[in-house]
């Protein structure tokens, strides 16, 4: 495929399905801020409406530090929307260090050097000029 | 048991098409209209429905009134299933419960779905913000994650998942609804090298999406000889669990929502694995029948690929598993796909499989999986025992 046939990857939309200005807000300072549970001291992700631990809606964005280990990790080979130029596609489940698991990119290797177990830090994936979302590095590349 | 006996008192199944050009609405008629014939009720006797969402018609939220519409049928008891590939077997149980409290008399449970021909679903939710930056646009990336961990954690042989998917499409070679372009005979070789989707996920674990539909009659055993309905097979158990495991976010996602179901089915039914003649797992991916053998029992947890390698799969075999060649060879009607093997069970208990009818068919066990969640398994699981009537 040539540059030209590249298609602009698709932007994401805040605060479509629950308020995620601080997510958003968090990747323009370089900071991983997700959903916490003061009641439970828990984190999750993706953000809910609610706490997953007590159902009630007392909840707030904390910076998580952005390191973890690789628990589940792909190679995604196949086309789509937002995949041109970037396959094949080194994706992985990271538990982060929080104790809560988000998936995203390896950015600093090929993909089949990639592998469970492997000790990650939070890394920027450009999406456009003005975007750059969560991902990851390999700690020791 | 003082609960009156519900019976499935037939079934009915259409081609399964890749791009057929045709509406779930066709489908749902074909599949409709074989169900009457075949079981000789009349359409004034259906007083309930169960519709299945599809990914072809969802944009519309009426999809199971107009069904009714569509079909001339007034029922009494109307449910509209969104649980996927559970829909069809949930659809069965609650169509069970609906009869014992007297809401309806005659039910027909009804999928169709033409994905192949007009995709119309739209998830939305997180997955725009969340899954979708990250290159997660569909079911393959996320069971190439879950078979990454599972092979971590246990060790995994791809010989065993070709033989898998070679033990179904011995089904499919000698299934007239199986989609044309999957019969054909495969190979390890084959299997190994079809190419790879999202690692280690090969093309050959994966299902094709199509279109189709199929169709049961539930109704009392009463009822069903009062009609003159010979062939009847009895659901004994049922269990079904959803977002399993939901509020842990760091859950071993190699354990699914099958290992509560099976203790549940099992004790109902008062089978043991060992019983069961033949099984009918939801198969949207090879790993996913693997793990079942494994939360069913039919071996440890963990050795799923020694079980399957030392274990005849075939219709002949040790534990006869998807006899039509399930969605992986048949092909997956869209979310009409939970009627799929649901259906090869029933129509194997009736003696009515032709050149792949098994020898025991006092039981089987029936499977659905529904929907792919946020870097796990999957959402819906549930499971269903017939036994002769």
């Amino acid at each position: 495929m040539s540059d030209q046939d590249v298609k602009p990857r698709p932007v994401p939309k805040a605060n479509k399905y629950v308020a995620t200005d601080s997510f958003w807000q968090g990747t323009k300072d370089g900071a991983l801020l997700l959903q916490y549970c003061p009641d439970t001291e828990q984190f999750q992700h993706y953000p809910r409406p609610v706490s997953i631990y007590t159902g009630k809606r007392n909840l707030e964005w904390r910076k998580v530090a952005g390191t973890g280990t690789i628990y589940a990790a792909t190679i995604v080979r196949v086309p789509g929307p937002g995949m041109d130029g970037r396959l094949p596609l080194a994706v992985v489940t990271v538990e982060l260090d929080e104790g809560v698991r988000i998936m995203g990119n390896i950015m600093n290797v090929e993909p089949d050097a990639v592998a469970i177990g492997q000790r990650v830090a939070l890394a920027w994936d450009a999406i456009n000029d003005d975007i750059a979302y969560p991902a990851f590095n390999l700690v020791e590349a | 048991m003082s609960e009156e006996t519900i019976v499935i008192a037939g079934y009915s199944e259409t081609l399964v098409e890749y791009k057929s050009g045709r509406s779930a609405y066709d489908f749902a008629g074909e599949a409709f209209a074989g169900l009457l014939a075949s079981t000789g009720v009349e359409k004034s006797m259906v007083d309930g429905l169960s519709v299945t969402v599809p990914l072809s018609e969802c944009a519309n939220p009426f999809f199971a009134v107009y069904m009714t519409e569509a079909l001339g049928l007034s029922p009494t008891w109307l449910n509209y299933g969104g649980m996927g590939g559970c829909s069809a077997t949930g659809g069965v149980a609650r169509a069970m419960t609906a009869i014992r409290e007297g809401m309806c008399e005659v039910a027909v449970v009804l999928s169709a779905d033409a994905p192949s021909t007009n995709w119309a679903a739209n998830y939305g939710a997180f997955r725009g913000e969340f899954q979708d930056p990250v290159g997660v646009l569909g079911p393959p990336a996320t069971f190439g994650l879950l078979m990454s961990r599972y092979e971590h954690q246990y060790g995994l042989n791809y010989e065993a998942l070709a033989k898998i998917s070679i033990a179904q499409r011995e089904g499919a070679l000698v299934n007239d609804n199986a989609f044309v372009k999957l019969k054909k005979p495969l190979t390890v070789e084959d299997y190994m090298n079809s190419r790879m989707i999202a690692d280690p996920l090969r093309l050959l674990d994966c299902v094709m999406f199509c279109d189709g539909g199929n169709a049961f009659l539930v109704t009392s055993a009463a009822k069903a000889k009062a009609l003159g309905m010979e062939k009847t097979v009895r659901p004994t158990a049922y269990a079904e669990i959803t977002n399993f495991k939901g509020a842990d976010p760091v859950a071993d996602i190699t354990e699914t929502g099958f290992s509560v179901l099976a203790p549940k089915v099992f004790g109902a039914s008062g089978l043991q694995a060992q019983d069961i003649n033949s099984f009918h797992p939801y198969d949207d991916f090879t790993i996913a029948v693997m793990m079942q053998l494994e939360d069913f029992g039919f071996c440890p947890k963990g050795q799923g690929s020694d079980y399957v390698m030392a274990t005849d799969l075939g219709r002949d075999g040790d534990l006869p598993l998807n006899t039509g060649g399930g969605q992986l060879s048949a092909g997956q009607p869209g979310l009409a796909s939970g009627g799929l093997n649901l259906a090869e069970a029933v129509r194997q208990m009736f003696g009515e499989g032709g050149a792949r009818q098994i020898a025991k068919t006092q039981n089987a066990l029936v499977t659905g999986i529904g929907v792919i969640p946020y870097a796990r398994n999957w959402g819906t699981s549930t499971a269903m025992i017939l036994e002769a009537s």
